[in-house]
């Protein structure tokens, strides 16, 4: 008998729920304000699921220690926020181009810098996409619900498993810290997708031979097993070998970016809310949600039809999905808790088609429906 | 397996200089794993970047090439994620010992059961001789035309410090009994350290008066104490020396040792309840 | 059932979490409602004022913060002050009686809260008491829903469980 918990608790909590239902077993973090309840519910459960819980000494370290655990084929997952996020912009450039799948939690808090710890931000937007150095793609999922915490978690390892790269969870304080109830659903083993392992003889493995697959995913298998192989965070070729040829450079840093452009339809997700019949749109993501679903209720009680596109992955960026709202709507209203992050890709998207507008806090304060619903009248006069 | 079955001997000669140590101690690692019986399988080799950190590139175990100072931390996480794994991390100086200083110091006080080669060439090797944290005061590199006006780590005291159960120091010029202090560091359940000192000739020797790999083995031997000789000299006649041989070797019940008896507490909580 | 907002205030170390935690799962676990508490404090976790925004409901909640409370608890001067003055119509204020009356817009009533959790043995335990006031004033969940959150928060403490159980049990009394 499957057995679905129901309780009332934190989004911090929901997500290491959400790693351990989707076989996380190995935990490596730093603690950090408002990340720390996902460190300190790892380290309960873990231990008793027979997993690993260690703290290491920075976040460089921290990400490193997930990687390295990935590597030997345990699934693995580490949270933070805007300040170790940053530590932590290298050697998330290793698990990419070293193809190894892992999660990190980045829960966001007002920044730059030390910022106001306490405090709830959409302020890492951009340094997820963008944050370690060189071309790359990243997949990025932002609950806006305890509920979605749980879910997305689950939704994050699997992708991270499907593609062999890092899967990011920005979460912010709000929803983090929010407690709500939630389902803590038992998955059933089809719901939990591992890795893609290597058939082939031990003599005939390449970690890296991509272009054999018809995903584009090359087989990862794990140390330890009968499979001998090289991770490697430098310029390599099929084998894992370093190699500075400019024709495999160009063949595999493309790669990175590709695999993901390749299997779009399956890692882009966007829910919509009330949009046949909506003359206006709101685009909104995280904490951003909740206020964004109340204004769309308040517009249309004030006769202004309103619809919601809730953007669950971040990235890649779901352009398709915009467009065609873009296409069809007289304005939309892109709320966020920074000052344009995620509106600067809906005007790349959609600025021929309609009129955009941002609704922007970064006092540390949530966007209040309120305020959404006012840009909304001002859009719509 | 032989010790040159643990290497891929088709990519010598080996990249790096004439009068370089790097290959003495890859050599040195390799009979390790003989004399112990790793398999390919059940073992990885963990390199950070510098002239060390391509040591990976010539062995035919599982290797982790990952980024610079970070050996430490990627080779935790392997270990603790399989146990059954023999895991050491190769680093130069400026690698294990400076970017990677924080990793290394509390690398020695966890006490997870890897094994940690530093090799201390006084200097980034590979890119051109720049000063690191163990090049001594007052040497010549490219960035202290001048001298240097900082003092250096004595890596060996700094891991002690740490609390790392076994640390060892060996020289290039007497490969045997380093190959014995890697053997027995590898052998130990806990985190081990051995330093290996190869002085780098292209940059440090060249930019100090001692330009070929004999000036260099000379000055290491003039700085070389053993631990037993140590013993029976004042602090300040072992100013500026190089104690060798083992240095620490003490037992401590290792991180994954002391981990899993939590495991197996919470077990028997579990089933009792 | 209409959305019920209620701001549980006082200051930090009250255990006006514990409160609010206690009427989610209520809500939630025993009765199938919508709850989302969002909190707020400053950055000791003493002493300094603190408050939860508790929203129950039946149907989804989309705002998770306050925007006009129904109902205000205000366990300490500071947090009585802060609402007496910026409360307006429509919204309940309860504090306790020990606290010198401030007029204000809003609907007011005082309660012997702290003695409440006094009489029972342990002062500590008010944020219970409040707990038992406001349920029993709105009915915003059953009294058997809090008895069992009660149950499963304080676990095999069985001194703990009688204790808050004995004050929500007084609290409820109170209110006539």
């Amino acid at each position: 008998m499957k057995k679905d918990i129901v309780s009332f608790a934190m989004g911090n909590e929901a997500i290491t729920e959400g790693a351990l239902a989707a076989g996380a077993r190995f935990y490596a973090g730093y603690p950090i304000t408002p990340s720390s309840e996902v460190a300190e519910f790892s380290s309960i459960r873990l231990p008793k699921l027979g997993g690993m819980y260690i703290q290491m000494e920075d976040e460089i370290a921290s990400i490193a220690a997930i990687i390295g655990a990935s590597a030997s084929g345990v699934k693995s997952f580490t949270a933070t926020s805007g300040p170790g996020f940053s530590l932590m912009q290298e050697n998330l450039g290793v698990a990419i181009m070293g193809e190894v799948p892992c999660v990190i939690i980045n829960v966001m808090r007002s920044g730059p810098s030390t910022g106001l710890a306490t405090k709830p931000a959409q302020g890492d937007v951009m340094q997820a996409r963008w944050g370690t150095h060189g071309d790359h793609g990243i997949i990025a999922l932002s609950p806006s619900t305890v509920q979605e915490c749980f879910d997305f978690t689950v939704k994050a390892f699997n992708l991270s498993e499907r593609y062999r790269t890092p899967v990011i969870i920005l979460t912010d304080e709000t929803v983090g810290h929010m407690r709500e109830g939630y389902v803590r659903r038992e998955l059933s083993p089809g719901e939990i997708l591992n890795r893609k392992e290597p058939t082939c003889t031990p003599a005939d493995y390449k970690p890296y031979n991509f272009e054999a697959e018809e995903d584009g995913i090359a087989p990862l298998a794990a140390y330890g097993s009968k499979y001998v192989f090289r991770i490697n965070g430098s310029g390599h070729d099929e084998s894992g070998d370093p190699c500075a040829r400019p024709d495999n450079a160009d063949k595999f840093i493309r790669h990175y970016t590709e695999k993901f452009i390749k299997n779009r339809k399956d890692i882009v997700e966007v829910k919509e809310f009330e949009m046949d019949d909506a003359e206006y749109a709101i685009i909104a993501y995280g904490c951003s949600v909740r206020g964004a679903k109340a204004a769309m209720k308040l517009a249309r009680e004030n006769g202004i039809k309103v619809g919601l596109l809730q953007l669950i992955t971040i990235w890649p960026f779901a352009d398709l999905e915009v467009l065609e709202i873009c296409k069809k709507v007289k304005a939309v209203v892109v709320p966020e808790m920074n000052l344009g992050q995620i509106l600067g890709e809906v005007i790349k998207v959609g600025q021929n088609y309609t009129k955009i507008a941002g609704v922007n806090r970064i006092d540390s304060q949530i966007i209040t429906p309120y305020e959404i619903l006012a840009k909304l009248e001002e859009v719509a006069k | 397996m032989k010790y040159m079955d643990y290497l891929r001997t088709e990519l010598f000669p080996l990249f790096w200089c004439g009068g370089c140590g790097n290959g003495a101690v890859l050599g040195a690692i390799a009979r390790s794993f003989e004399t112990l019986g790793y398999t390919k399988e059940n073992t990885v080799v963990v390199t950070g970047i510098g002239c060390w950190g391509k040591a990976d590139d010539y062995v035919k175990t599982n290797a982790f090439h990952g980024t610079h100072g970070r050996a430490i931390a990627f080779a935790t996480g392997i270990k603790l994620a399989n146990p059954s794994l023999n895991v050491i991390a190769l680093m130069g100086d400026g690698d294990g010992a400076t970017i990677g200083g924080n990793h290394f110091i509390h690398g020695a006080r966890r006490n997870v059961d890897i094994t940690a080669v530093i090799v201390n060439n006084y200097n980034y090797g590979m890119t051109g001789g720049q000063l690191s944290g163990t090049t001594p005061e007052n040497s010549k590199t490219t960035t202290s035309r001048y001298g240097h006006i900082e003092g250096a780590f004595d890596i060996c005291k700094l891991a002690e410090a740490a609390g790392a159960p076994y640390v060892a120091r060996a020289t290039t010029d007497n490969p045997v009994v380093m190959q014995h202090l890697i053997t027995d560091g590898l052998k130990k359940k806990s985190f081990a350290f051995i330093e290996a000192i190869a002085p780098c000739p292209t940059h440090f020797g060249r930019n100090n008066g001692m330009p070929d790999a004999v000036s260099l083995m000379n000055w290491v031997k003039d700085k070389s104490v053993s631990a037993q000789q140590a013993k029976t000299m004042s602090a300040e006649s072992l100013e500026d020396k190089l104690i060798t041989g083992k240095l620490v070797d003490k037992e401590c019940e290792d991180y994954g040792t002391k981990y899993q008896k939590i495991v197996e507490s919470l077990r028997v909580k579990e089933a009792s309840s | 059932m209409k959305a019920w907002q209620i701001i549980l205030s006082g200051v930090g170390g009250q255990g006006l979490m514990l409160s609010g935690n206690l009427l989610g799962s209520a809500a939630t676990v025993y009765e199938g409602k919508k709850a989302a508490m969002t909190s707020a404090f400053g950055v000791e976790t003493r002493g300094t004022f603190a408050k939860s925004d508790v929203i129950v409901s039946d149907s989804e909640i989309d705002f998770p913060e306050v925007l006009k409370a129904d109902v205000v608890i205000a366990l300490d001067m500071i947090a009585y002050k802060k609402y007496a003055d910026s409360l307006g119509e429509g919204s309940l204020l309860i504090y306790d009686e020990s606290f010198e009356h401030i007029d204000c817009k809003a609907k007011q009533s005082a309660f012997p809260i702290f003695k409440i959790a006094k009489d029972k043995g342990n002062p500590a335990a008010a944020n219970i008491a409040a707990l038992g006031i406001l349920v029993k004033l709105t009915g915003l969940v059953s009294e058997e829903a809090v008895r069992s959150a009660i149950r499963d928060e304080f676990g095999t403490r069985e001194r703990l469980v009688d204790l808050n159980l004995a004050v929500f049990e007084a609290a409820l009394e109170a209110v006539k």
